[in-house]
C-alpha cells in the first residue's frame, strides 16, 4: 500500500524533474520551448518499467522459497546420517526450540568455511522455512549460546519477518532499477570522455532513483530494527535463558574487536542474518542499518550494559 | 436513522463477537496441539531409555543403582501411561503419571550429572554422543510442557480479559490449568558424587 503510493510519487517526481531538464535542453534556447509529444506519458511509463519490473526480477531471486536461496548462498543441509557431532546437536538444538516455540521445523543447514559467528532465516511458508548457521558458529558457540542464536532465527520465521524481509527487498531492488538507469545515461562516453547533454536526463532520473531507494532502505531498516529486538526477546523467552543469547552476542563484539573482518555477504539476505556485517557510523547509516548495534540488543536483554566475552579465534 | 445507526452498532457487536470467538477457538486448539506434543516426546522418551541405559552400563558400570532406578521409573511411567489412556479422566491415574514423569526426568537428569563426572571419558565419543541424547531428550521434554504452559497463559489471559470475558462466558470457556513442578522433597534430593 505504502509502495503503492510511493510509486506515485516517484513517477510525479521523475517527471517534474525531467521538464526542468527539459527547460535547461540546449536546443530549447534558440527555438521557442516545445515538449516532445507524450512527454509524461513516456516518463510514467519508463518509470512504472523499471520498478515494476525490477521489483519482478528481484523477487525471482526468492521465488524459489528459502531453503534454494540459502543452497544459492553455498549453505549445505545437515545429512539425516552420519552427520558430525556438532551438526547433530545443531538440529537436534533446532528440534527441541521448535517445541518451546510450538512451530514447525525449518530445515537445518550450516554455511561451511566461514568462519564468522553468524547465522540467518529465510522462507515463505513452513514447506521451505530454513535457517542457516555458519561454521564458525558451531565451532565458537556452546550448546547454550547455540540454542539462543537458533531460538532468534526461528523467532523471524514464526513472525511471519522473512516473509516481509524478502518483499520489501523486492520493492527496494525495484527503486534501485531507476537509479542504476539514470547513473547508466549519466556517464560519461566512453570514447570521447566528455558526457553529452544527454546526462542532464541521467542525473535527474538518478536523483529520484536516489530517493526512492534512500526511502525503501529507510522503511526496510526500520521494520527490520524492530523485529530485532522482538527476535531477541523471543529466544530468551523460549529458552528462558538469557545468557544463551547474550553471551553469544557478547562473543561477537569481542570477536569484532579483534578486527575479524566481516564476510561480505550477499545484499539480498543482509537484513535476515543474525548479525549485521556492515559496519554503521554517523547518524544516518545508523537509520540506514539494519540491526541495532550489539551493544544496544546486549543491553535491552540483560537490563544493562555488559562487556564482551572471550571467544577462541577462529583459525 | 436513528434505526440505521442501531443496526449498525448491533452489527459492529455481532461481528466483534464473532472475532472474539475465533480467536478463544484458535488459542484452544494451539493449547490441544501443544498438549499433544508433550505426549510424543514422552513417547519417545520411553522408546529411548531402554537404549541410552544400554550404552551407559558400559561406560558407567559403578552406577548401577541410578541406571536400575532409571529403568524402574520408565517402566512405572509407561505402566501408569497406559492406566490413564485407558481411562483419560481419571484424576488419581494423572496423578500417578505425573510423579512417574517426575522420577524418570529426575533419574535421567542425574544420570546427565554423572556422565560428566568421568574424566578419563570425556573425550569419549560414545559418551559425547550418549550425553548430548540425554540432554535433548530432557530438553524435548521440558520445552514442550513450558510451551503448552506459554499456550495456556496466552488462552487465560485472552478469556479473562475485557471484553472477550464476556464472549467466553457467553459460550462457556474455561480456563486452562498449567502443569506445575511434580517434584517433591525425596525427590529433589541432591545428586552425589563420590569422586
Amino acid at each position: 500500500m505504502a509502495f503503492a503510493g510511493f510509486v506515485v510519487l516517484l513517477i510525479l517526481a521523475v517527471n517534474a524533474a525531467l521538464f526542468l531538464a527539459m527547460l535547461a535542453w540546449p536546443l530549447n534556447w534558440w527555438g521557442g520551448f516545445t515538449l516532445p509529444r507524450s512527454f509524461f506519458e513516456t516518463n510514467t511509463f519508463v518509470v512504472l518499467l523499471f520498478v515494476l519490473g525490477g521489483w519482478w526480477l528481484e523477487s525471482g531471486q526468492f521465488a524459489q522459497g528459502g531453503l534454494a536461496l540459502a543452497q544459492r548462498l553455498g549453505a549445505q543441509r545437515i545429512p539425516e546420517e552420519g552427520a558430525d557431532f556438532a551438526q547433530q546437536q545443531l538440529r537436534n538444538i533446532a528440534l527441541e526450540q521448535t517445541l518451546a516455540a510450538n512451530m514447525p521445523m525449518p530445515t537445518v543447514l550450516v554455511l561451511p568455511r566461514v568462519q564468522e559467528v553468524n547465522a540467518f532465516a529465510a522462507g515463505w511458508r513452513p514447506a521451505d522455512w530454513a535457517i542457516v548457521v555458519t561454521d564458525g558458529a558451531l565451532q565458537a558457540l556452546s550448546r547454550d549460546e547455540l540454542e539462543g542464536l537458533v531460538a532468534h532465527e526461528l523467532s523471524h520465521l514464526r513472525e511471519g519477518d522473512t516473509l516481509l524481509n524478502m518483499r520489501l527487498a523486492g520493492m527496494v531492488g525495484g527503486l534501485d532499477m531507476l537509479y542504476n538507469f539514470g547513473r547508466s545515461i549519466a556517464q560519461p562516453d566512453l570514447d570521447s570522455r566528455e558526457r553529452g547533454p544527454w546526462a542532464l536526463f541521467g542525473f535527474a532520473i538518478m536523483a529520484c532513483g536516489w530517493v526512492g531507494h534512500l526511502c525503501g532502505q529507510l522503511l526496510k531498516s526500520a521494520v527490520s530494527r524492530e523485529r530485532e529486538y522482538l527476535a531477541d526477546a523471543r529466544a530468551v523467552q523460549w529458552t528462558r535463558n538469557k545468557e544463551g543469547l547474550g553471551r553469544t552476542l557478547r562473543k561477537v563484539l569481542y570477536l569484532q574487536r579483534q578486527d575479524l573482518r566481516a564476510m561480505p555477504t550477499h545484499s539480498c539476505v543482509q537484513h535476515m542474518l543474525l548479525i549485521d556485517t556492515q559496519e554503521a557510523h554517523g547518524r544516518l547509516s545508523d537509520w540506514l542499518a539494519s540491526h541495532p548495534t550489539l551493544d544496544q540488543r546486549i543491553e535491552r536483554i540483560y537490563g544493562e550494559p555488559m562487556d564482551e566475552v572471550y571467544a577462541q579465534t577462529p583459525r | 436513522m436513528a434505526a440505521w445507526i442501531a443496526g449498525l452498532i448491533v452489527l459492529a457487536v455481532i461481528i466483534w463477537a464473532i472475532v472474539a470467538y475465533n480467536r478463544l477457538i484458535a488459542f484452544r486448539n494451539s493449547i490441544s496441539n501443544a498438549h499433544g506434543q508433550i505426549d510424543v516426546q514422552l513417547r519417545r522418551r520411553y522408546d529411548l531409555v531402554p537404549n541410552l541405559v544400554e550404552v551407559a552400563r558400559k561406560y558407567m558400570q559403578h552406577e548401577r543403582e541410578t541406571l536400575q532406578a532409571v529403568t524402574l521409573a520408565r517402566a512405572r511411567a509407561v505402566s501408569a501411561s497406559d492406566a490413564l489412556r485407558a481411562k483419560p479422566s481419571s484424576a488419581p491415574a494423572a496423578a500417578a503419571l505425573a510423579d512417574a514423569e517426575g522420577a524418570l526426568s529426575l533419574g535421567l537428569g542425574r544420570l546427565l550429572v554423572l556422565s560428566e563426572a568421568y574424566p578419563e571419558l570425556k573425550a569419549n565419543e560414545s559418551l559425547r554422543d550418549l550425553r548430548e541424547e540425554l540432554t535433548s531428550t530432557e530438553n524435548r521434554v521440558a520445552f514442550t510442557r513450558q510451551a503448552y504452559n506459554d499456550e495456556v497463559l496466552a488462552f487465560n489471559n485472552a478469556l479473562q480479559s475485557f471484553p472477550d470475558l464476556m464472549v467466553a462466558k457467553v459460550f462457556g470457556f474455561e480456563a486452562a490449568g498449567v502443569l506445575r513442578s511434580t517434584d517433591n522433597a525425596q525427590q529433589r534430593e541432591t545428586v552425589r558424587i563420590a569422586l
